[in-house]
């Protein structure tokens, strides 16, 4: 087992040593998350609504959240960046949860404190990481944060690689081509790759009508595949692989004809094996395909502070008890969200975010001497295929013999949808980013 | 220095067994099984689209609170069967049972849309 204490306590430990007066009942209890985002926010929210008399504190290293989800929209430009930012405000003035803008440089789970690189030493009684996700640029020969930086953005988590990749495409040479190398499961936002190619198919008829994308895949299946190549076909003419086509309804007629967006999976030669990043060519088991933009969403680990705090297991991500997500490394510390292992659910926001709700619950159980109940989860990815064609996943979770079992059957939008419930789709994707962003944040 | 180790070692051991004992310790699947989830805890899942109690400011959703529990039953039922068409709530409505579905809607029908989110407990 993975366990960096050490490492992070060798310049704590002396600022550490003197120890505090226990601390008590649950009214001055002090529940301390470390990571702002999606389930940290939710979480701190849901544990004041529980029990207003708790003491929580966020450590979050940036004063605005960025928020990933509906972030390839600005490729488009159908949103700007500012758009993407939300604001921490109503979390402290409206519930009352406290906010430390700092990062975290000393952990010691034995006296249950935190120390943050501004010299702050935060005792805490439970505590929840949520530290997302780290791109690992360097698992594509050839591929660099430098390079992601620069020249073959990745904006899986965005910013500045956001502006610079809608820049790229902007400004992309007519009839140029477009290309998504995919990642490897598992990784953050299950659909999100294919739906940016969808989303930048449909940009390109209006503002570069020759232009191509093409998704190089080391998977030969994604999440919404079915849906998704459907709405493909019937916005942009692709057609559909024969091992697809079983189910599809009666208006599928693959025409043959090239179509401006193209997947190629594994088994078709797309898994990406080394990138030259002068040329931006990415040389796959089908061989070398040059790309005049280049995205590159490389594989993910658990993001870098879990690593820092020795939440990882040999997978790279982190190891937990499903029913609470309290870590199998620390006691009284919870792993929740991307980072977490948990089987079945999607690593999306809406899993964290009913990650952070049953834990919260947990915390607050755990902290009154009462058992957590039996927990319930839930997921829905909403995904476009075009920007009035929505698609999605849900489902429901639950524990079954130690691990997260999704329980409710079928998960996409059937493939005998009718027109409305798609138009409906996509206008409710549009309402949940509103919607989800309020019940994370405000 | 024998004769003093043995109380200590008999305190680290109490304080052991004690730990053991926590709550979130008993809940293991080891043990006993753990309370079934109740209505909120189960609703909070519907809360990135329905708002947060259910209390949702926007149209496109509905919003759940303050809504009838006959409504409330009247509709999972029907979503979950097909009877009523949807996007993805008749995934959703097959994830819960007719029991769950009560507390759910027990809970909805609870919750006064204009009241202050914070005033009850969730």
């Amino acid at each position: 087992m993975m366990n960096r204490r050490n490492f992070l306590l060798a310049g704590a430990g002396l600022a550490l040593a003197s120890a505090l007066p226990a601390r008590a009942a649950q009214a001055s209890a002090h529940v301390v998350i470390i990571g702002g985002g999606v389930g940290g926010a939710t979480a701190a929210k849901y544990l004041k609504l529980a029990n207003p008399a708790l003491k929580v504190t966020i450590i979050e290293a940036n004063r605005t959240y960025i928020r990933p989800y509906g972030s390839s929209e600005v490729l488009t430009g159908h949103a700007r960046m500012e758009d993407l930012a939300v604001s921490y405000d109503a979390l402290h003035h409206r519930y009352g949860v406290d906010f430390l803008f700092d990062t975290v440089t000393g952990f010691d789970p034995d006296r249950k404190q935190v120390r943050t690189a501004g010299r702050q030493t935060l005792a805490y009684d439970q505590l929840i990481v949520s530290p997302g996700i780290r791109l690992d640029y360097a698992a594509i020969p050839g591929y660099s944060e430098q390079i992601a930086a620069t020249r073959a953005p990745s904006g899986w988590i965005p910013g500045p690689q956001t502006a610079l990749l809608a820049k790229q495409l902007q400004t992309m040479r007519a009839g140029g081509t477009f290309v998504i190398v995919a990642p490897p499961v598992p990784y953050r936002c299950p659909p999100g790759p294919y739906e940016r190619a969808a989303l930048m198919t449909e940009w390109m008829r209006r503002h570069n009508p020759t232009g191509k994308v093409l998704i190089l895949d080391p998977k030969d299946g994604f999440v919404t595949d079915a849906t998704m190549q459907l709405g493909w076909h019937r916005l942009y003419g692709y057609d559909i692989p024969a091992d697809y086509l079983k189910d599809m309804p009666g208006d599928v007629n693959n025409t043959g004809r090239p179509a401006p967006i193209a997947w190629v999976r594994a088994k078709d030669g797309g898994t990406p094996r080394k990138l030259d990043a002068r040329t931006l060519t990415v040389h796959t088991d089908g061989g070398p395909v040059k790309a005049d933009v280049l995205n590159v969403i490389p594989p993910m680990r658990a993001g870098k502070l879990a690593f820092d705090l020795g939440l990882v297991n040999e997978t790279g991500w982190c190891p937990v008890e499903r029913r609470t997500f309290a870590s199998s490394v620390h006691k009284d510390v919870y792993v929740i969200g991307d980072a977490s292992i948990a089987d079945a659910m999607p690593k999306s926001g809406f899993s964290a975010n009913t990650q952070a709700k049953v834990t919260a619950q947990a915390i607050v159980d755990t902290l009154a001497g009462r058992a957590p109940a039996e927990p319930v989860w839930g997921n829905t990815c909403y995904a476009l295929a075009g920007s009035d064609y929505g698609l999605f996943v849900a489902d429901v979770f639950r524990l079954k013999d130690g691990k997260i079992a999704q329980v409710s059957g079928k998960r996409y939008l059937p493939l005998n949808a009718s027109p409305t419930q798609i138009r409906l789709g996509a206008a409710y994707q549009q309402a949940w980013l509103k919607t989800f962003t309020e019940d994370c944040f405000a | 220095m024998g004769a003093l180790m043995k109380p200590m070692l008999g305190a680290v051991l109490i304080a052991v067994a004690v730990a053991l004992l926590t709550p979130a310790q008993a809940a293991g699947p080891a043990t006993q099984p753990a309370p079934q989830p109740g209505g909120a805890a189960m609703a909070h899942t519907c809360a990135g689209c329905h708002g947060t109690q259910g209390r949702l400011g926007t149209v496109e959703f509905v919003p759940l609170a303050g809504l009838p529990e006959g409504e409330f039953m009247g509709a999972m039922r029907d979503f979950r069967s097909g009877k009523r068409a949807a996007t993805l709530m008749g995934h959703v409505a097959r994830g819960f049972s007719d029991d769950e579905l009560k507390a759910m809607a027990r809970y909805f029908a609870s919750v006064r849309p204009g009241e202050d989110m914070r005033s009850r407990k969730p």
